[in-house]
C-alpha cells in the first residue's frame, strides 16, 4: 500500500478543494493561502490571517451506520500508511460507578487485557505483540475503550482480537489477584509523584460525598475489596452493544470492514439480568466548596510546593462551555498567550509553569488552577493567581484583542489536533458518548468566531469564584501553615 | 529575488542551484524495493532537500501536502557537551531564547505563535538544542521570519537573565530535586560517564545555574548560534521554492563562526561495576542501571534495538513477564538502547513494589540480561521484535512533527537522513547471534552502574510522621 499523493502545480492555492484525494480536508477561508510576500514589512506586524471557517471531516472519507443490536459504527478511510486503529468504545465509566468500589472500572479495564477468549493473559500478549500490534484498555470518567492498532494486512485478526477482549475476557481468578495487587502498587506509586498528589487531595476536599472525591484508580481501601464478582457486574452492564460505538480509522475498505465487523459482533447481545445499570454519575454539588478553604498536605521533603486552587465548573454538554474555553485560552490555558504564565514565569520568575482549565465531564467537574514554586515564594503564587482570577472579572476583563487571540489559538490548535485520522475519530467518538450533535467538529470553528466580549465577561462572572475557592498546597507544613495564617483558617492533613 | 522560483518546484534530481549561490542536492532515492519486510511504504523522506547558504546554514525540506501541517525545527549543534565553565548554560540559553530580541518583546515570539493556533517549544539534549514549531502554511512565513530575528538580534539583558534563572532553578526542583528518578538518572549519567561532557545534566548543577553571567550568555551565543552550526528541517504542507526563497532572506545575514570549538570527549573504559545509592523518602524504591553502549550510527545499532523490544516492549517482553507479571516483584521495568552523538547507554529501569526486596529485583533483572548473553532467543521472538521495530517506523510517518524530528535527529548525528528502507534491510539482517553477541559484549557487570533510590530505614513504613 502506498500513501495517496498529489502532485500540485501550482504554488498558490485557493484553499477549498486543495485536498480533494485526502480524506480529511482541511478548508482554508477565502483568499488565504495566496498573499504575496512582502520583504519590506516583517511578518509579524502583518495581520494574521482570518478565523478558518467549514468542515473538517468530508462526507466521502465518514461512513456511520448502526448495527441491529444497536451498535454504532464510525469508520473513517484514510489510506495514506498501511495501518488500522480499531476501538470500541461504551458511553459509561469510572464516574457510574459506586464510590465504595472506587477503581473498579480500571481495574475491569487492566483484567480485559488479561487474557479473553482461548487466550489466557500470555497467550494475548504473545499475539499481539506478534504482529508488531498494540492492545490497550483505558476507562475514564465517562467511557471506557479498549483499542487495538497494527498494520492493515492484519485487520482480520485485529477485529478478532477486539471481539474477544470486548465480548469474551476471561477475568481469571489468578489475574485478578494480580491485576488487583499492581493497581495497589500504583496507587502507591502515585505518592512519590507530586502533581498527582496534590490533585488527589483537591478532588477530596471538593467533593467528600462523590465519586470525583477519588481518583479513578481508586483509593487502598476500595481497590483491596474489589473482586472477580465486582469486575463481571461492571462488564456485562458497560459492555453490551447499545452502549457502544466501534470506530475505525485507517486502511481500510469500508463494505468489506463492515461485512466482517458483522460477523464479529452481529450477534452480539446484552446478558440477561446483570447487577449494575450503565447508568450515569450522579450530580455532584452545584456549589463546591461553599467557602474559602485553605489545606495543606504535609509533605516535609519537598522543596517546590504545589499549588492547586479550585473550585466547582461545568459540564461536557454545557452550552457556555465553548465561550468558558476561549475565557480559559486568556486566563491560563494557552501556555505563554496566557495571563498566568505571563505574570508568574515570564514577568516574575516564580515557576516553570502554571495552568487553568475546566475539567469538563457528564457532570460538572473541577475548574483549577495548577502551578508549582519554591517553599518560600509559595504565599507570593497564590496571591498572584487569585489577583489574576479577580482581574479577569473585574477590573481586567478579556479585552476585544485578547479574544481574537483566544480565538485564533483555540481554532489553530483544533486543526492540528485532527493531522490524524485516529485524532478526528477520537473526536467524534466522544461527541456520541456525551450525546453532543454529530456535526460539531464542523461547527466548531463558526460557534467560536460568533463568541462575543460581552458574553464572555458574563461567563466570567458565572463560572470564576476566586473568592471561595479551595486552596490547597502540597509541602512542608512548617513553612507553609505561617504564610496562610491571614488569609484564613488553615487545615493541615497527610497525604 | 534575483532567481526564478520555478526552476525548484518539482525538483527532483540532485545539482540544482539557488540563485548561483546555494546548492540544492537530493540526498536520498528511496529504492522501493521491500528490503525482507512484510509491506512496502513510500517514505517521504526520500524526496528530501538540501540546501546550503553560502553562511553554512543547512536547510532540509520536504514538502508534503498530505498533511494540513507544515513542522519547522531548528536544530543547532549545541548541547550540555558543549559547555566548558557553566553546566545547565545551553538549556539555559534555549530559555533566553525565547525573551526577546531587537524588535520582539520577551515571549512575544511564542505569543505570536500561539495567537495562530501554532504549536511552539524547544528542548535541549546532551548533543543539540532543537526549537520547534507546528503551524499551518500560512503562518510558515512568520516562524522564519521570529527565528530569524532572535537568532540574529537577539536581546540578552541581565534583567531577563535574572527571572529566567529563577524559572530553571523551579524546572531542576520539579525534574531532578523533588522526584526520585530525576535524582537517580543524574547520578546514573555521572556515574557512568566518568570523564566524558555527557557527565552532568542537560539542565546543570544547581550551583552552575546560580552563577552563570549575562556575558557567558551572549558568548555562548556568539559561538554556537551561527549560520553554519544551525539546520532548519521542514516538513508537510508548504511551498519549497517560495519557502527557500524567504529562509534565504531571512537566514541570509546570520554570522558564520569561523572555528567553532568542542570538548573533547572520550568514555574512560570502565573496570569494574560501579554502584550508587540514594536515600529519599520514596515509597516506590527505584533501581537504575546503565552499561556503555556504542554511538549512534553504530553497525551494532540494529542489534541492540532489537535487544531493547525483547526485553521491554509490549507484555509479552521478558522484564514485564519475569519481574512485572510472573515474579510480581516490579510495577515496572524495562532495558533499552540510548544511542548519542559521541557515546551510548543501555538502559535498566525498574520500580520496585511494596514489600518487595529492591535487591532481589536488582538479581531478576540481571539474570534475564545474562540469560539473554548466554541462550540465543529463538526465531518467533527474534521475529516478533523485528516487526515491532518496523511497525513502529512506519507509525512515525503519521504526523509532519515526528517526520521532522527523524530527519533532524540522523542528518546532525550523522550527516545523512537514512531511508526507510535502509533501516528496515538493517533491522532485517539482525539475528538471534547478533542479539546475543552484543549483549555479551556490551552488558557486562564490568561495564555496569547501577543506582538504588532507597527510603531511609527507620522511616520505611511512614516517611511523613517520622521524618519530622
Amino acid at each position: 500500500m502506498r500513501w495517496q499523493r498529489k502532485n500540485r502545480p501550482s504554488r498558490c492555492r485557493s484553499g477549498a478543494g486543495t485536498l480533494l484525494r485526502l480524506t480529511l480536508a482541511f478548508v482554508t477561508g477565502a483568499g488565504l493561502g495566496c498573499a504575496q510576500w512582502q520583504p519590506t514589512k516583517p511578518a509579524w506586524e502583518q495581520p494574521p490571517p482570518p478565523l478558518k471557517q467549514g468542515p473538517v471531516v468530508s462526507a466521502d472519507a465518514l461512513t456511520r451506520t448502526r448495527l441491529d443490536n444497536g451498535l454504532v459504527v464510525l469508520l473513517l478511510e484514510d489510506h495514506r500508511l498501511p495501518t488500522v486503529s480499531l476501538s470500541l468504545t461504551v458511553r459509561s465509566g469510572a464516574g457510574a460507578v459506586d464510590p465504595r468500589r472506587a477503581g473498579l472500572a480500571e481495574l475491569t479495564a487492566e483484567l480485559m487485557n488479561r487474557g479473553a477468549g482461548d487466550r489466557d493473559a500470555l497467550v494475548l500478549a504473545e499475539a499481539v505483540d506478534a504482529l508488531g500490534a498494540s492492545l490497550s484498555v483505558s476507562a475514564g470518567w465517562d467511557s471506557m475503550t479498549v483499542t487495538v492498532s497494527g498494520l492493515s494486512r492484519d485487520l482480520d485478526f485485529l477485529l478478532g482480537i477486539l471481539a474477544d477482549v470486548v465480548r469474551r475476557p476471561r477475568f481469571d481468578p489468578v489475574e485478578v489477584a494480580k491485576a488487583r495487587s499492581e493497581q495497589l502498587a500504583g496507587l502507591e506509586a502515585a505518592n512519590d509523584n507530586p502533581a498527582e498528589l496534590v490533585r488527589r487531595e483537591a478532588m477530596a476536599v471538593l467533593y467528600p460525598e462523590h465519586r470525583y472525591g477519588l481518583p479513578v484508580s481508586g483509593l487502598p481501601e476500595t481497590v483491596q475489596a474489589l473482586d472477580e464478582a465486582a469486575v463481571r457486574d461492571l462488564h456485562g452492564a458497560f459492555f453490551v452493544p447499545g452502549n457502544a460505538i466501534v470506530s475505525v480509522s485507517g486502511d481500510v475498505d469500508p463494505a468489506t470492514f463492515l461485512a466482517q465487523l458483522a460477523a464479529g459482533f452481529g450477534d452480539w447481545s446484552a446478558p440477561a439480568g446483570g447487577d449494575l445499570e450503565p447508568s450515569g454519575t450522579p450530580p455532584p454539588p452545584a456549589i463546591t466548596p461553599t467557602g474559602r478553604r485553605i489545606v495543606i498536605a504535609d509533605k516535609p521533603d519537598l522543596n517546590q510546593a504545589r499549588i492547586l486552587i479550585a473550585h466547582e465548573g461545568i459540564a461536557r454538554t454545557d452550552p457556555r462551555r465553548v465561550t468558558a474555553s476561549l475565557l480559559n485560552a486568556t486566563l491560563g490555558g494557552s501556555g505563554f498567550s496566557s495571563r498566568l504564565m505571563a505574570k508568574l514565569r515570564s514577568e516574575e520568575g516564580l515557576t516553570y509553569g502554571v495552568r487553568s482549565g475546566f475539567s469538563r465531564r457528564s457532570q460538572p467537574g473541577p475548574f483549577s488552577v495548577a502551578t508549582f514554586t519554591r517553599v518560600p515564594e509559595t504565599r507570593r503564587a497564590v496571591d498572584m493567581v487569585l489577583a489574576e482570577l479577580e482581574g479577569i472579572r473585574g477590573d481586567r476583563r478579556q479585552d476585544s484583542e485578547e479574544l481574537a487571540k483566544a480565538k485564533s489559538y483555540m481554532v489553530g490548535q483544533f486543526g492540528l489536533g485532527l493531522e490524524t485520522s485516529a485524532a478526528v475519530l477520537a473526536g467524534l467518538v466522544r461527541l456520541d458518548v456525551y450525546g453532543l450533535p454529530p456535526d460539531s467538529l464542523d461547527t466548531f470553528r463558526a460557534r467560536v468566531s460568533a463568541v462575543t466580549p460581552d458574553r464572555a465577561h458574563r461567563i466570567a462572572d458565572e463560572l470564576l469564584h476566586p473568592t471561595r475557592a479551595a486552596i490547597i498546597l502540597l509541602g512542608p507544613a512548617e513553612s507553609l501553615a505561617p504564610q496562610f495564617e491571614d488569609l484564613g483558617e488553615v487545615e493541615v492533613v497527610s497525604p | 529575488m534575483s532567481f526564478s522560483m520555478n526552476s525548484l518546484v518539482g525538483g527532483r534530481s540532485g545539482g540544482r542551484f539557488l540563485a548561483g549561490v546555494a546548492l540544492v542536492l537530493q540526498i536520498a532515492v528511496l529504492q522501493m524495493a521491500g528490503a525482507g519486510a512484510v509491506f512496502a511504504v513510500d517514505d517521504p523522506a526520500a524526496r528530501l532537500q538540501k540546501t546550503i547558504l553560502p553562511n553554512g546554514l543547512t536547510i532540509l525540506t520536504l514538502e508534503d501536502h498530505n498533511t494540513p501541517v507544515v513542522s519547522f525545527q531548528m536544530w543547532v549543534r549545541a548541547g550540555s557537551k558543549d559547555e566548558t565553565f557553566y553546566t545547565g548554560i545551553a538549556h539555559l540559553f534555549e530559555h533566553m531564547m525565547f525573551k526577546g530580541s531587537k524588535r520582539i518583546a520577551p515571549e512575544e515570539h511564542a505569543r505570536l505563535v500561539g495567537a495562530r493556533g501554532g504549536r511552539i517549544n524547544a528542548y535541549t539534549t546532551r548533543d543539540v538544542t532543537v526549537y520547534h514549531e507546528d503551524v499551518t502554511a500560512e503562518s510558515l512565513p512568520l516562524v522564519l521570519a521570529l527565528e530569524a530575528e532572535r537568532v540574529k538580534n537577539l536581546d540578552i539583558s541581565g534583567e531577563t537573565l535574572t527571572s529566567e534563572r529563577e524559572v530553571v532553578l523551579e524546572e531542576r526542583r520539579m525534574r531532578t530535586e523533588d522526584r526520585p528518578g530525576g535524582l537517580a538518572f543524574e547520578a546514573l549519567a555521572a556515574l557512568s560517564w566518568m570523564a566524558h561532557p555527557y557527565h552532568w545534566p542537560v539542565i546543570g548543577w544547581r550551583a552552575d545555574i546560580e552563577a552563570v553571567t549575562v556575558e557567558a550568555c551572549r558568548d555562548f551565543f556568539e559561538t554556537y548560534y551561527s549560520a553554519n552550526n544551525i539546520v532548519l528541517v521542514i516538513v508537510g504542507d508548504f511551498d519549497t521554492a517560495e519557502t527557500l526563497a524567504r529562509v534565504e532572506q531571512e537566514f541570509g545575514g546570520v554570522r558564520r563562526a569561523e572555528a567553532i570549538p568542542r570538548n573533547p570527549g572520550k568514555v574512560v573504559e570502565q573496570r569494574g561495576e560501579r554502584r550508587s545509592t540514594i536515600v529519599y523518602p520514596a515509597r516506590i524504591p527505584l533501581l537504575y542501571g546503565a552499561w556503555h553502549a556504542p554511538k549512534a550510527g553504530h553497525p551494532d545499532g540494529d542489534a541492540l534495538d532489537v535487544a531493547s523490544q525483547i526485553l521491554s516492549a509490549g507484555r509479552s517482553s521478558r522484564l514485564y513477564r519475569e519481574l512485572v507479571y510472573e515474579e510480581e516483584q516490579a510495577l515496572y521495568a524495562e532495558g533499552g538502547y540510548w544511542a548519542l552523538q559521541e557515546a551510548g547507554l543501555f538502559f535498566a529501569v525498574a520500580g520496585v513494589r511494596p514489600g518487595a526486596d529492591i535487591d532481589r529485583v536488582e538479581a531478576l533483572f540481571f539474570s534475564e540480561i545474562d540469560r539473554m548473553a548466554e541462550v540465543e532467543v529463538g526465531d518467533a521472538e527474534l521475529e516478533k521484535a523485528k516487526r515491532q521495530l518496523e511497525v513502529g517506523l512506519v507509525k512515525g510517518l503519521a504526523t509532519s512533527h515526528s517526520l521532522a524530528g527523524r530527519i533532524g535527529n540522523e542528518y546532525v548525528f550523522l550527516g545523512r537522513v537514512r531511508s526507510l528502507d535502509e533501516r528496515l534491510a538493517g533491522i532485517q539482517a539482525v539475528t538471534a547471534a547478533d542479539v546475543k553477541r552484543v549483549i555479551g559484549h556490551y552488558l557486562v557487570k564490568e561495564k555496569r552502574s547501577v543506582v538504588q533510590v532507597v527510603p531511609p530505614p527507620e522511616t520505611s513504613a511512614s516517611p511523613i510522621e517520622e521524618t519530622q
